[in-house]
């Protein structure tokens, strides 16, 4: 039989996608099965990483063994700061909500200094047995969108650690939003002064004075990314402010207060 | 024997698809940046080249001409949809840092090539060993790229320290240019200019 009849090119051309097809959906099941877990680990991962676990991570520790010991997963509205189960948490995906005009709310201009336009009315937070809040935040750098966390302790003005786990930013130099380093100037510095106003703020790299009366309140930004620098500041700003979290952390601070 | 040596071999230095056919640019660009992504992206190519150059060589005598070309995509697509899976589902930092650039080796001009030009004119065993060469050619490039992006741009050899950099507290000035791209073209280019002046043969 010709190879270039009719017949013989719909043969082939049927026989080829056939074995693909099998091929492709065997290589789709394997994947399906194990992403779901890869990405439950990853999350995992940064949060514990934001938590101030990072240390037993590196030494061997079991990362979903320290995250089930030591988190629980909480629904918060932001609005109020109370708890809720207004959605389910398990499946609630703060991303999507988002772009769901019935889960988000439009920020007004003159208060979104994160660059996020809308958010979730509902944030997903992991609460630490010990009490300290892990808390999502997401502001715009100077290469798009940068997610992280960022922890708060139980006096709920005390930092107790940050993380960038997705971003845009320049490597070598905004990208090192994410160096351990640069992040180990976090920890212990204070969000508020007075109660209410956020007072924690990013400088531009060098104008950050150890000596200075606000140096606690005071993050050294990064060398040559001034609007990666300027990015986390609004994001702090934000997060931190009335519209952010500010009910949440008033409110965990008069409970154990 | 000496024909599969230089379908194996020949692709390294004398016919190397991005030194010598400039195939395959885009990719080189893109994930050099670490050596562990040029090797994961190097072992990928190898995969795929070899892969679909022997399966295209063993229906070559049954492929309608006018199919022809569809039929090598649909082949070379499926062995890259199989390998990026596989990579998201067992490597899956890997997979993230790769991002898309697995999935365009299907549009890299290496592996249709090579269908084309030697697979569908030439025995099974001949066409694996020239996807192999093929897939190598691309990535001794892409190693050495990898190899100078990553020493010098974050002083570090697959993710080991070598050079500690000034933003760990160390001495090293890490050179920013070697982070992005563009650096690969450079790179590239001194290789191109240090391959032809090894072999004056390949000048054109």
């Amino acid at each position: 039989m010709s190879n270039d009849s009719i017949f013989k090119t719909f043969l082939v051309a049927f026989l080829l996608c056939v074995v693909c097809s099998v091929l492709v959906c065997l290589a789709a099941i394997v994947r399906i099965d194990k992403e779901a877990y890869n990405q439950q680990l990853e999350l995992r991962q940064t949060v514990l990483a934001a938590g101030g676990y990072q240390q037993q991570i590196d030494d061997g520790g079991n990362v979903d063994e320290l995250f089930t010991t030591n988190f629980e997963l909480k629904i918060v509205d932001l609005a109020t700061g109370e708890y809720t189960t207004a959605v389910d948490a398990e499946t609630y995906d703060q991303k999507e909500a988002v772009g769901n005009p019935e889960l988000s709310v439009e920020i007004p201009a003159e208060l979104d200094v994160a660059g996020i336009g809308t958010r979730a009315k509902y944030a997903a937070v992991y609460v630490d047995k010990s009490g300290t809040v892990v808390l999502p935040i997401r502001g715009t750098g100077y290469g798009g969108m940068m997610y992280g966390y960022v922890s708060v302790a139980t006096d709920g003005t005390t930092i107790n650690g940050l993380t960038f786990y997705s971003h845009g930013e320049t490597p070598g130099l905004g990208a090192e939003v994410d160096n351990p380093r640069w992040k180990a100037q976090w920890p212990g510095k204070q969000i508020y002064s007075n109660p209410g106003t956020v007072a924690l703020k990013v400088v531009k790299n060098g104008k950050f004075n150890p000596s200075a009366s606000d140096a606690i309140n005071t993050i050294d930004g990064l060398a040559g990314a001034t609007n990666t620098s300027k990015g986390v500041n609004g994001i702090v700003r934000y997060w931190f402010g009335e519209h952010g979290f500010a009910p949440l952390l008033t409110k965990l601070k008069a409970e154990r207060g | 024997m000496s024909k599969a040596k230089d379908a194996l071999l020949d692709p390294l230095f004398n016919n190397n698809p991005i030194a010598l056919q400039i195939l395959g640019i885009c990719s080189a660009l893109a994930v050099t940046n670490k050596l562990s992504t040029a090797l994961t992206m190097t072992i990928a190519v190898v995969f795929v080249t070899a892969f679909s150059n022997a399966s295209i060589s063993a229906i070559r005598n049954h492929i309608p001409n006018s199919i022809r070309i569809i039929v090598q995509m649909t082949i070379i697509a499926t062995l890259v949809i199989i390998i990026d899976q596989m990579l998201k589902a067992f490597a899956y930092e890997m997979s993230k840092a790769l991002s898309v650039y697995v999935g365009l080796i299907i549009t890299n001009c290496i592996v249709m090539g090579r269908a084309e030009a030697f697979a569908m004119k030439n025995s099974v065993k001949l066409s694996f060993l020239d996807g192999i060469g093929n897939g190598l050619g691309y990535g001794i490039v892409l190693l050495a790229v990898g190899f100078v992006r990553e020493l010098f741009g974050s002083g570090k050899l697959f993710g080991l320290t070598i050079l500690s950099p000034v933003n760990n507290g160390g001495w090293y000035v890490t050179n920013g240019l070697m982070l992005l791209a563009p650096s690969a073209f450079f790179l590239i280019g001194f290789i191109i200019w240090g391959l032809r002046t090894w072999k004056p043969e390949l000048q054109e």
